[in-house]
């Protein structure tokens, strides 16, 4: 127990206040400057074309994104770390990050995503896929968290190395620019087609890990008791992996693979309930979306003559509360 | 043979030593009709192939056949390509290099200096700089009076273009919303079709980036783009796609025609002018 606990519905409550209030900055704040009472104006329908075009189909869809997918990498992170019981693990631990990115390179390199523009998120969500088969091929039987991790380790690190390959042997002259937004991430320029192409993806993995509450907390107890109180632990790992690749594999494929929010969040999140996993799934995905959307906030606002990579951003953002965290956690865990 | 095989490596490092031995030489002059150019650049390979016969050439740049970036491509097929490689050069022996400018090389550094004849040209940026690279090829090669044909052939084309922008003002927005400023080539096709180039009004650098919001908040009333991204290949011609861009009419250009000052930049003065006239139409 922690002494910071909340009441659960408080926690909820004050972080939805805080996503909300990033979300609104993030439709008023960007490149150029539009009056407030301009973008009203143009959201009530006025005549106003550059600031309803700025307002709609670039803030807004952008804004959706920066919240679905920082929802989606902090429930991940949650429920990994709550399954995993390890406070380092998130997507890109388990390499369904880098698999998801090597997918939407190779869309890139083979000119499939010439084809049609949902072969790129099809083939980063099979990437994600294929790198949990594989996984499961490397982990086999052993329900030891341990295996798993590492098998999640030499999985992400096979995918760098293929997306390097993919790098040097493609014909695209862009292609080192390319793939360094794939890398890092970037929610620039982002439009409605992405919105539709991320967020079926990301519902789909939600709910999937939203489910998986009960049986993380029995887990809590350790593998072997959490068996004998009726958790069936390979449909909840079966469950937890469909659903991370599912989900992150969609974002990873309109965003590129974004660091540190999955690790990070359900950090800031825990000591403001009981510690149980299942009390910090809703409040990561909502503390996720708000730590995104605010960090795509600072990568709009922070004068530099190319725009940052959000990668960069959630990376300064995160190391130093991760550092701070982790030598307090380390008693705890 | 052992023996004698022994003998050709012998003679080959006295040979190597006699070379080394014999540098620094005075530069290399080149003869008056050379019969083995060699193009280092893929600006210069345009100009070779223009003004040089197919048999003096001898090597091109690895990209001389890339339709998308040489406006003579076709021509260039069936030569020989070089990558950028001293080895290859040597191997060839050339008695000119033409490069932009041909000094600066990296492979050409790998090799003993001032071995070759070179012709250095420099990045052309106004259509006078184009016919003084033109004339420059034309007496290297050998064949000044096609230097001065082809120049006369372009100021034909271009005495009567018409200038039917009318002060109208167009971005040249490239790949990741890189934009093209004034003192460019771009800038000077803008001018010659009657555009101005927002670049310029905006008071911004030859290359800068504009986000698509300060695109759209600038209103141009056309965008330029390189008919290579008319097609989304990767994210970064996928940006260009955005649907906030949809209602700037759009002008498509050729990177081949642009990307070097050479005589294709009549054929992209030609093009936009034909666009904006039938855009113009549209419009009407």
């Amino acid at each position: 127990m922690s002494r910071f606990a909340l009441p659960r519905w408080s926690l909820i409550a004050a972080l939805s206040a805080l996503t909300l209030v990033a979300a609104v900055a993030s439709l008023l704040f960007g490149a150029v400057d539009l009056s407030v009472a301009r973008l009203i104006d143009a959201a009530m329908g006025s005549e106003d074309k550059v600031a309803s075009i700025i307002l709609f189909d670039l803030r807004l869809p952008r804004t959706i994104l920066a919240l679905a997918v920082g929802a989606m990498l902090g429930l991940a992170g949650a429920a990994l770390q709550g399954y995993l019981r390890n406070p380092l693990a998130e997507p890109s631990v388990l390499g369904t990050s880098n698999a998801a990115a090597l997918g939407g390179v190779a869309a890139i390199y083979f000119g499939l995503a010439e084809i049609h523009p949902v072969v790129l998120p099809v083939l980063a969500t099979g990437g994600a896929l294929l790198s949990l088969a594989l996984l499961f091929i490397l982990s086999g039987k052993a329900e030891s968290p341990l295996t798993l991790i590492l098998a999640g380790i030499a999985v992400g690190t096979l995918a760098v190395a293929g997306t390097s390959l993919a790098l040097n042997l493609s014909p695209n002259p862009f292609a080192a620019m390319e793939i360094m937004t794939w890398l890092l991430g970037s929610l620039e320029n982002r439009s409605f087609d992405h919105v539709w192409i991320a967020l079926p993806c990301i519902a789909i993995g939600t709910a999937m890990l939203l489910w998986n509450g009960r049986a993380l907390d029995a887990l809590t107890l350790g593998e072997d008791a959490a068996q004998a109180l009726g958790t069936d632990l390979r449909r909840t790992r079966l469950r937890l992996l469909i659903g991370t690749a599912i989900g992150v594999g969609g974002a990873v494929a309109v965003t590129g693979a974004i660091g540190f929010v999955g690790l990070i969040v359900p950090h800031l999140i825990r000591p403001l309930t009981d510690r149980s996993p299942s009390a910090i799934l809703l409040p990561s995905a909502i503390g996720g979306a708000a730590l995104l959307t605010l960090a795509d906030l600072g990568v709009r606002i922070i004068p530099t003559t190319n725009e940052l990579k959000l990668g960069v951003v959630t990376a300064f953002l995160g190391v130093p509360v991760f550092l701070v965290h982790l030598m307090r956690e380390r008693r705890l865990w | 043979m052992q023996r004698r095989a022994l003998l050709a490596v012998a003679a080959l490092f006295g040979g190597a030593g006699m070379l080394w031995a014999t540098a620094p030489a005075p530069p290399a002059k080149a003869p008056a009709v050379p019969q083995r150019i060699v193009s280092i650049n893929l600006c210069a390979d345009q100009l070779v192939l223009a003004l040089a016969d197919r048999k003096q050439i001898a090597g091109l740049t690895k990209n001389a056949t890339d339709i998308e970036m040489s406006g003579e491509a076709t021509k260039a097929r069936g030569l020989p390509l070089l990558s950028n490689s001293a080895e290859q050069i040597l191997a060839i022996e050339p008695d000119l290099i033409v490069g932009m400018p041909a000094s600066r090389s990296a492979a050409l550094r790998a090799l003993p200096e001032e071995s070759y004849p070179l012709l250095d040209l420099n990045t052309a940026n106004t259509l006078d700089e184009i016919y003084t690279s033109i004339r420059q090829t034309a007496v290297a090669v050998g064949h000044p009076e096609r230097g001065n044909a082809l120049i006369a052939r372009m100021e034909g084309e271009l005495a009567g273009l018409p200038k039917p922008g009318k002060g109208r003002i167009a971005a040249y927005y490239q790949r990741r919303g890189y934009m093209t400023g004034t003192g460019t080539l771009i800038d000077e096709l803008m001018t010659r079709v009657g555009l101005v180039n927002l670049a310029g009004k905006l008071g911004k650098p030859p290359l800068s980036q504009l986000s698509i919001e300060e695109m759209v908040a600038a209103q141009p009333d056309y965008l330029i783009v390189e008919s290579a991204t008319d097609k989304v290949t990767d994210q970064g011609s996928e940006m260009l796609h955005h649907p906030a861009l949809k209602d700037i009419p759009r002008i498509s250009v050729p990177q081949a025609w642009t990307v070097c000052g050479s005589p294709a930049y009549t054929q992209a003065a030609r093009s936009m002018a034909d666009q904006i006239a039938k855009l113009e139409g549209q419009g009407a």
